[in-house]
Formats: C-alpha cells, sequence, structure tokens
C-alpha cells in the first residue's frame, strides 16, 4: 500500500494509533476552524423559508430588508492576457443604492474576483478567499493557482448551497503554469473555466456587443476598448446596471487597473466616434 | 417530537405548531453621514415611531462607540441597539487585549462588516453608518448594508429618508449635475471639501425638508461632530407634529 | 437540458453527452465535459442540478481511485461500480440535501470482455441497458434507438447510430445544445472520439 492510501485508510488496529490519528487531524483543522466565520441562524425549524420570507424581493415585494442585486460583469481571456471590466451600480428593488460599487475585489496583486447578485455575500466571501489564497502561499511557498483558488471559492459556497446566498462571479488571474485563467463560479455550486463569460442581469446586453467583435489576436488597447464598449452597451439597456465602469488588465506581471470611466461622461463621445447608439439623439 | 391536539378534538399533529416567525419592526428616523476635508459628521432625527404612533421624541441613536469612531445603526431599534452593543463590547476587549491600541477606523469598518454578515441568515434589519477620520486625518463615512457589504463614501443618509436625502446631497456635495455657469452643461463644477459650517447648513436643510415630507422623521435632530480634537455633540429641534 | 445517451455494442460501450452549459436564458460554456473517467474501464456521464453534478461525480471518482489505492489497483467492474454510485444515490436521498444527479455509467468489463451500460436516477432507481438516455433527450432518442439498435453491432454502427440520434436533437430540440462529446470506453480504456 503507498503511501497517499495509508493516510486515508483507517486502521483500527491499535486505539493509541487511532486517537494519535484522531489528535492529530483535529490539529490539522483547528487552524482552519479558528478561521471559518460563524454564522447566526434563526432558532426555527426553517431558516431558508425565514430568509426568503423577509429579504427576497421577488417573491415577496414588501420585504422589509432589501439586498443589493443587479450588475452587469465581464471578463475573456485573449492574446495580450485577460480583460476584466465591470458596472458600479447597486440597486435594492427600485432604489439606486450607490453609483460608485467596487465590484472588482483584488484578491491579491495576481487574482482578480468579479461581483455580481448579493453585494455583501461577494464582498464578504472574495475578502475571505483572499485570506486563504495567503494561508496558501505562507503554508506551499509558493502562489496560488487560478483553479484550486476557484475550487476554494466553489466549496465554500457549495456548502451554503440552498441557504440563499447569491452570487456570480468570476476569479481571474495569471499563474506560470496556467497561464491567464477565468473560472466562473456562481452560488448554485457551478465552477468551470472559461476563455469569456458576462455575469448579472445585463449580461446578455454585453454578450450581445463582445460577441460580435471579439476575436483571440485583439491588441491590448482594443480589448480594453471592448471590455469597456460592452459594459456601456448593457448599462445602456439594463436599468439595473449603470454608474461607471471598472477597468482592469491581467498579465504575466499581475493586474493592471485602468481606471474608472464614468457613463455619463463617455457615452455621447463614443456614440460621436463610432456613430452608434442611434436610438439617442445627439 | 411533542404531540400538540389540534383544534379538531382528538386529531393529534405530529408536529409542533409553530407561529410564523416575524421578530422585526421598523421604528423610522433617518440618519445621515457626511465627510469634510479634516472633520466628519454624522447627524439623526431623534424620534422613535412604531406604525403610526410616536413613541418618543428624544431617543438618540448616533453614539460616540470610542477613540474617535461615531456609530448609528437605523431601522429596526432594537437590532439597531444589538448591534451597537456588540461593537462596543468588542471594542473594549480590542483595547483590553491590545495593550490599548488605536482602532482605525478601517479596522472598525471591516469588524462591523463581520457583526452584520455574521448574522445573514438572520439579518440585523438596519442601515449603518460610522463616521471618523482616517490614518491622514481626513474624515471618512463608511456605509453599510443590513448584511455588511460595505463603502468608504463623501457622504450617505440612510433609514426612512434616505431616498428624498440622498439626492439632495448628491447635488450639494458631490456636485452632481452641476455645471460652470456659460459652459452650456459641458464644463462639470469642479470638486471641493466643504467647510464645517456648510456642512451644518446642508445637514439642517436636509433634516428640516425630510420633517416636512416624511411622517417618521421629526421632534429634533442631533449632530455629532467628529475633530481631531474629538466629539463634539449639537442639538437642533425639529417641528414635532 | 443537457443531453446524454449511451449505446452499449458488441465489444465496447458509447457515451456521449452535450457540450453546452447553459444558466439562465445564457450559453456561459460550449466546451463543456459533463464526464468523469472514474478508473481505466468506466466512465461516468451525468446531468442534474447546477453545483450538485460536478461535486457528486468528482466525489465517486476519488472514491474510486481511493479504492484502487487500497487494494492494490484492483479495478471494480462496471457492475460493481455501478451498485457503489447507486448506493451513493440512495443514501443521499434519504439525507437533508440528496444530491439532484442523473448519470449514466459506460464500462467495459475486462474480466469477462463484456461492455456494459447502466442507467442511474438520483432516486436510486439503477437498470442495465443495451441503450439509454436521461431528460427530454430519451424522449426523442428511446424509440430511434428501439428502431435501429442491433444487438451485433461494431463501433462504426454505433457512431452511425448517435449520429441518427444528434441529427433529430438539432432537428426538433428547440435549445441549441452546442453538439456533442463522445467517449468510447473499450478493452484498451476510454477514449474520446470525433462523431
Amino acid at each position: 500500500m503507498n503511501t497517499i492510501a495509508s493516510q486515508f485508510t483507517q486502521s483500527a488496529s491499535s486505539r493509541l494509533q487511532s486517537e494519535y490519528a484522531d489528535a492529530q487531524r483535529d490539529f490539522s483543522n483547528a487552524p482552519q476552524l479558528n478561521l471559518a466565520p460563524t454564522i447566526e441562524l434563526p432558532p426555527i425549524s426553517q431558516p431558508t423559508e425565514f430568509l426568503r420570507a423577509h429579504t427576497d424581493d421577488a417573491s415577496n415585494p414588501d420585504c422589509k430588508i432589501k439586498i443589493a442585486h443587479g450588475t452587469t460583469t465581464l471578463a475573456f481571456r485573449f492574446q495580450g492576457g485577460i480583460v476584466v471590466a465591470v458596472d458600479s451600480r447597486a440597486t435594492a428593488g427600485n432604489w439606486i443604492a450607490s453609483q460608485t460599487v467596487n465590484k472588482v475585489i483584488r484578491i491579491n496583486p495576481f487574482l482578480l474576483g468579479t461581483m455580481a447578485g448579493g453585494a455583501a455575500d461577494c464582498q464578504y466571501w472574495e475578502t475571505w478567499l483572499g485570506t486563504q489564497c495567503r494561508l496558501h502561499e505562507l503554508r506551499e511557498k509558493e502562489r496560488i493557482s487560478v483553479a484550486a483558488a476557484s475550487k476554494i471559492l466553489g466549496n465554500l459556497v457549495y456548502q451554503y448551497k440552498g441557504m440563499g446566498l447569491s452570487m456570480g462571479t468570476m476569479v481571474c488571474g495569471y499563474t506560470k503554469k496556467e497561464g491567464p485563467a477565468i473560472y466562473y463560479v456562481d452560488s448554485d455550486g457551478t465552477r468551470m473555466k472559461g476563455d469569456l463569460f458576462c455575469v448579472g442581469s445585463g449580461q446578455t446586453f454585453a454578450y450581445g456587443v463582445l460577441d460580435s467583435e471579439y476575436k483571440w489576436d485583439l491588441s491590448v488597447e482594443e480589448a480594453l476598448y471592448l471590455g469597456k464598449r460592452s459594459i456601456l452597451a448593457a448599462t445602456h439597456r439594463d436599468a439595473y446596471s449603470g454608474g461607471s465602469i471598472n477597468l482592469y488588465h491581467v498579465t504575466e506581471n499581475g493586474w493592471i487597473y485602468h481606471g474608472n470611466h464614468n457613463v455619463g461622461d463617455i457615452f455621447y463621445d463614443i456614440k460621436e466616434k463610432e456613430q452608434s447608439f442611434n436610438n439617442v439623439d445627439a | 417530537m411533542t404531540t400538540i391536539a389540534s383544534e379538531y378534538g382528538n386529531e393529534n399533529n405530529s408536529v409542533p405548531i409553530e407561529h410564523r416567525f416575524n421578530p422585526y419592526s421598523d421604528n423610522g428616523g433617518t440618519v445621515l453621514g457626511i465627510a469634510g476635508e479634516d472633520f466628519a459628521i454624522l447627524a439623526g432625527d431623534t424620534r422613535i415611531v412604531s406604525g403610526y404612533n410616536i413613541d418618543s421624541r428624544y431617543e438618540p441613536k448616533v453614539f460616540d462607540v470610542g477613540d474617535n469612531i461615531v456609530m448609528t445603526a437605523n431601522g429596526f431599534a432594537a437590532d439597531g441597539a444589538a448591534l451597537i452593543d456588540r461593537f462596543k463590547s468588542a471594542f473594549k476587549w480590542y483595547k483590553f487585549d491590545n495593550n490599548n491600541k488605536k482602532l482605525t477606523i478601517q479596522s472598525a469598518a471591516r469588524y462591523i462588516q463581520h457583526l452584520l454578515y455574521g448574522k445573514r441568515f438572520f439579518p440585523f434589519y438596519v442601515s449603518t453608518l460610522i463616521a471618523g477620520l482616517d490614518e491622514e486625518g481626513k474624515g471618512a463615512v463608511y456605509s453599510y448594508d443590513p448584511v455588511g457589504s460595505y463603502e468608504r463614501e463623501q457622504c450617505r443618509a440612510g433609514g426612512a429618508a434616505a431616498s428624498l436625502i440622498m439626492p439632495f446631497l448628491d447635488n450639494q456635495v458631490n456636485f452632481k449635475n452641476q455645471f460652470e455657469p456659460g459652459s452650456d452643461g459641458r464644463v462639470k463644477k469642479p470638486l471641493r471639501y466643504l467647510s464645517l459650517e456648510e456642512v451644518l447648513a446642508l445637514v439642517r436643510d436636509a433634516f428640516t425638508s425630510a420633517t416636512e415630507r416624511h411622517i417618521q422623521v421629526g421632534d429634533g435632530l442631533e449632530v455629532l461632530i467628529v475633530t481631531k480634537d474629538g466629539i463634539k455633540k449639537v442639538y437642533y429641534p425639529l417641528k414635532r407634529d | 437540458m443537457d443531453i446524454i445517451l449511451g449505446v452499449r455494442l458488441q465489444d465496447c460501450t458509447l457515451v456521449a453527452t452535450s457540450k453546452a452549459a447553459t444558466r439562465g436564458i445564457s450559453v456561459l460554456k460550449a466546451n463543456d465535459d459533463k464526464t468523469r473517467i472514474l478508473n481505466t474501464h468506466n466512465l461516468l456521464a451525468y446531468t442534474g442540478e447546477a453545483g450538485d453534478t460536478v461535486q457528486f461525480a468528482e466525489y465517486i471518482q476519488a472514491n474510486i481511485q481511493l479504492y484502487l489505492m487500497r487494494e492494490n489497483d484492483t479495478e471494480l467492474s462496471p457492475k460493481a461500480t455501478a451498485l457503489f454510485v447507486r448506493n451513493q444515490l440512495a443514501t443521499s436521498l434519504r439525507s437533508r440535501k440528496p444530491y439532484q444527479v442523473n448519470v449514466l455509467i459506460g464500462g467495459y468489463d475486462t474480466k469477462t470482455d463484456v461492455p456494459a451500460l447502466s442507467w442511474i436516477d438520483y432516486l436510486g432507481t439503477h437498470v442495465e441497458l443495451p441503450y439509454a438516455a436521461h431528460g427530454y433527450a430519451a424522449f426523442y432518442c428511446s424509440s430511434l434507438f428501439d428502431r435501429h439498435y442491433r444487438k451485433d453491432m461494431d463501433l462504426e454502427a454505433g457512431l452511425d447510430l448517435l449520429r441518427m440520434c444528434v441529427k433529430e436533437l438539432e432537428m426538433r430540440m428547440p435549445i441549441d445544445f452546442k453538439g456533442v462529446y463522445v467517449k468510447v470506453v473499450g478493452k484498451d480504456g476510454v477514449r474520446a472520439i470525433e462523431l
């Protein structure tokens, strides 16, 4: 029997041995337990229904607690790395809670996470993911792969499946062995690798523009513009998206921030330059 | 599992009867935070309502929670009080465990995210604001949703009249949709820090106006002003109808 | 809805799975592989609830491989593999949160030189069949299999049969499933094949 198998094989041969194994397992679990947050539940038999009744806007429009939803985010791989673009609007029902939300979470200098769905869920668990990635670095003396980072998040949200978490996120990054990589992770536990994703209520509008002009051989400048333009298209058609556009470029040297672009400021410039948006008068 | 007799005589129910669990109410009121260059303010009205009853005309809801940080949690008063209690007690332990180390506003902000998200599946029904000075001495306001998503901002209104006050603040603090005269709407009015006097005037206008148009706002306005010299509390009466 | 088809042939088993991964009204991925190799002669294809599918498949995969390590590289037969998977689903069904996953297992028994195909649903129903499908694809393909399947089909005939199925599905299904990946499980293990 090899060493890997023996680690996972119970031998009931001696009590002392099993006690030692138990203690060792507890010890190795302990640091994670300390970091894992504890979350309170309402003292009733169906906590999930309680949460839905009080926070789900769709099933109960008069619900008191409005959780922010609605977004457009995108990321795509191309010849020069990855482009990430997002809008910045947060809505609670019809109320625009904020036009200045930061929907790209900087997990570390090589990893970005995007945010769609519940603002708090994404913000909280992606910063938590940042700590897990740092712990990986300290333990393994090596930066975490995008595959592994996204799997930590995917497995975490899968544990909470059915409890009402709401997130659609893309974990984007660059490592030596993987090159540029994008993983889509959402709160029903889906995790998949891909070249191009749009996520959020405005995803279809972003796909429309992005798919029509996307090529692998795009230059960095063209790719950044296409990312920005696709989000602009979504903010134009999707009432739940808007505010401003945050742009990022992920390269082998980590991510580079390409600024905040106010929709109100750039719309007419782009319309004039492209001779597009002909549904709108000048 | 206990067995409880149902209303149909000797028919038995195998599950305990559970009434619809509604632990929330709305106590109205509204709050407002604005950050200046070297100060920050947090203001709130002092009325408490339940339904159409006014339960109190003076119940402060903006608190000095220590280390030059002020905090408020508006919405369901019991949850607001519970949240602030939890913060204060954690603050006490932080000072005790860390040789009286100063709690920075960033750290306080992140900790409050954890307090709120710790009840993700049984949320505090509150909109939370904190204000203070950052490590450069600049004014800072942080705002939260009920489950802990947060953001640092120049200004934020929360609570019942947030939708009345916030557009006013966008226009008067961040100069949204204001342009240079004669530029034909092409040159934006440049941003600048407001003075404390200007901010206090805005806050009073915001609350007197909200009092005119919102039934849950009125009676009194209490403003906590944070500067490097400490926290000052001022009170202005509002209409009591 | 995802498509998974399986056909047992004379000396191998074919498994076909659709390439589209759909969430809501968008196809998020057009090259999604809905299969996992359990050991050299067993392949698991899956459909069902998002999230549950991959978690379940990888859990089964890990356990089958653990068995391989513990038992000195003794492979579980297709029958034993299927019974193990069925048992896991049946146990899960009686838990607080069951896996909602339907699977096909294509296998090849190296001891008896017999190919095998198992149909298992999330309720733990297990049947060994000559040809099988899950979901809406079953409504179109079952009759087609009934009409055209023969016991003594070779690989080429099997692939022809799958081509007929895909053609029918492309013609009648309202949703584009982006074609299928086809895997052959035979004497020499699992290999992918172009349809």
